[in-house]
């Protein structure tokens, strides 16, 4: 019904006005045939209360004259003798006018009351939308701030504390050195103390590492997917291995971190929840765009909800991830039990003239 | 008996680094520090004034890779020996430092007590990677089948040849499978057969190779 209205609206106004006039001759020759004694004044209504509802006040009750008009025509036309006095013909006529005016008000003020809630509601419904864009959009620039800052505390770490460490090294080495002609007991404890610096050089090279694992170059990803299997294949005693049949390239160096940080997250639930002992991250080119694969043959992905309330947190921010660029994010169970993350980054529609960008 | 000392030459951006250096070589007789650097222009001009017997150099410099600077002295200096001493893993940068022409790679954070070492071996002819690079190498010399004597890139088949060409200008997966009209599947399976034919481990050395390759070609023409 609502429907069969809504379409009626769209229609230009001299059709609907057309129709109503139909309508109301229609009625008119109903009225006629029936015989003055059935009263149908009632169906007049139907094209009054479309004209009113579907074109306003105005129109409606020019409508509502014109059905009197018509209702009093065909009247006189049946012959009738309470017709023939012209008293009687002004009331009912006056009569049948104020009911019709009175259901074209109502009905017009119904409409106008539905028209600002429809208003309303869409304003209501825009504003909502912004806000969701504009929460998505700080969420973004958050994500990508903490990400920018990590890169940047990631590279004062290796080029800063790193080399600085590494020149106390050195310095170290000298004095191991001098003190060895001396008295080999002290050298001893030099070297003991290169030996620290060096380990400590190790310790914060990881952690820029984990900090800013994906170089600026397009081949980065790449290269940072087959340097974080072999230190975790190592680190764990397990098989972590990259597949990469042809060369993959990602230009966007944040798109390039997020796709990073979801296989390690990926890696790090299938070590650490599953148990998992060989673990493939695999990237692919496909010809709806870049698949990111992890794979592993851990216990598989958990039937119910887990308990701990942090422990979906990863798979979240996983997924949340991928939205930021654009991706499609997937958990699934393998076909031989295990878990399988993929993350399908589709094929930018636009993408020429940057083949040389990653040199 | 007191044979002059060699001379060694330091490339680093991080003054600690050069200044540690120094006093690290120059306690030893048979040593001398002849000039340091921080920048690749700087380097090389240095070393062609200086002349060195060894060049130490930093992978990370101001203003440009270290390895411009192997390349560099390769050709201009063949007498002198570059050491690498990086922060860069071994397992990444050792093997395309090597090739680039380096007689050596030390990783600044595991071996600081052998540089002295280092610089003695490549005085004396040899070339010195860590123990675990030296087995990794060899480990991939002996997997490798019958050595060929062409260079390998002749092996590659026509339409291996323009995939190869085609990565190396920086095309990815997708743009090759366009332009040679072909499926990217096919394309995967071509760069699978480079693969083995050159053989590289993965995607990304693919990739290093077939650019370095197009940079020598394009500069051999």
């Amino acid at each position: 019904m609502i429907d069969w209205l809504k379409r009626l609206e769209q229609l230009p106004t001299a059709m609907i006005t057309a129709l109503t006039i139909v309508l109301m001759l229609l009625v008119g020759a109903f009225d006629y045939l029936t015989g003055v004694h059935l009263s149908v004044s009632a169906f007049y209504l139907l094209p009054v209360s479309l004209a009113a509802w579907t074109m306003g006040w105005g129109i409606g009750l020019s409508m509502a004259v014109l059905a009197v008009i018509v209702w009093t025509f065909v009247g006189s036309l049946s012959g009738d003798a309470d017709f023939s006095t012209p008293y009687i013909i002004a009331w009912n006529a006056a009569i049948q006018l104020t009911t019709y005016i009175v259901v074209v008000t109502t009905l017009t003020t119904l409409r106008a009351l539905q028209r600002q809630l429809e208003a309303r509601v869409a304003q209501r419904a825009a504003a909502l939308t912004a806000e969701i864009a504009n929460r998505e959009r700080l969420q973004r620039e958050l994500l990508e701030v903490s990400e920018r800052e990590q890169r940047r505390f990631g590279q004062d770490l290796h080029d800063g504390l790193c080399q600085h460490l590494a020149a106390t090294a050195i310095a170290g080495q000298v004095l191991s050195e001098k003190l060895t002609a001396r008295n080999p007991g002290e050298a001893k404890d030099a070297r003991k103390i290169v030996d620290l610096i060096e380990q400590g050089i190790i310790l914060s090279h990881q952690l820029a590492k984990g900090l800013h694992p994906v170089d600026m170059d397009a081949a980065g990803l790449m290269q940072a997917l087959q340097e974080f299997a072999a230190n975790t294949g190592e680190l764990h005693k397990i098989s972590c291995r990259f597949e990469c049949d042809s060369p993959v390239l990602i230009h966007d160096p944040d798109t390039a971190g997020h796709m990073f940080r979801i296989a390690q997250e990926a890696v790090r639930n299938a070590i650490k929840h599953s148990g998992a002992k060989n673990i493939v991250i695999r990237l692919d080119t496909l010809d709806e765009g870049l698949l990111l694969l992890v794979e592993d043959d851990g216990s598989g992905i958990a039937p119910a909800p887990s308990p701990q309330p942090h422990s979906g947190m990863g798979l979240r921010i996983m997924a949340h991830r991928s939205r930021m660029i654009g991706a499609i994010f997937e958990l699934r169970g393998g076909a031989q039990g295990g878990t399988i993350v993929s993350c399908l980054l589709p094929t930018p529609v636009q993408e020429t003239g940057r083949e040389q960008a990653f040199v | 008996m007191n044979k002059p000392s060699s001379k060694v030459f330091l490339v680093d951006d991080h003054p600690l680094v050069r200044e540690w250096l120094t006093n690290l070589i120059d306690q030893h007789d048979d040593l001398t520090v002849c000039g340091e650097a921080e920048s690749v222009q700087q380097a090389l001009d240095g070393i062609s004034e200086t002349n060195p017997d060894v060049a130490i150099v930093d992978l990370s410099l101001a203003g440009g890779s270290g390895l411009d600077v192997v390349k560099n002295v390769r050709v201009s200096r063949p007498s002198t020996a570059v050491i690498v001493l990086s922060m860069h893993d071994e397992r990444l940068y050792a093997e395309r430092a090597l090739r680039a022409g380096a007689r050596g790679y030390i990783m600044k954070r595991e071996t600081t007590s052998n540089i002295i070492a280092a610089i003695h071996e490549v005085l004396s002819g040899k070339i010195h990677v860590s123990p675990q690079m030296n087995a990794s190498l060899a480990e991939k010399f002996a997997d490798g089948r019958t050595p060929n004597l062409r260079s390998p890139i002749e092996q590659l088949s026509d339409r291996e040849l323009e995939v190869f060409q085609l990565l190396g200008q920086g095309f990815e997966t997708r743009r090759v499978a366009q332009v040679l009209g072909v499926s990217i599947k096919t394309v995967q399976a071509y760069c699978a057969r480079i693969k083995e034919k050159l053989e590289l481990a993965n995607a990304s050395e693919l990739l290093r190779e077939a650019v370095r390759w197009a940079e020598r070609t394009t500069a051999a023409n």
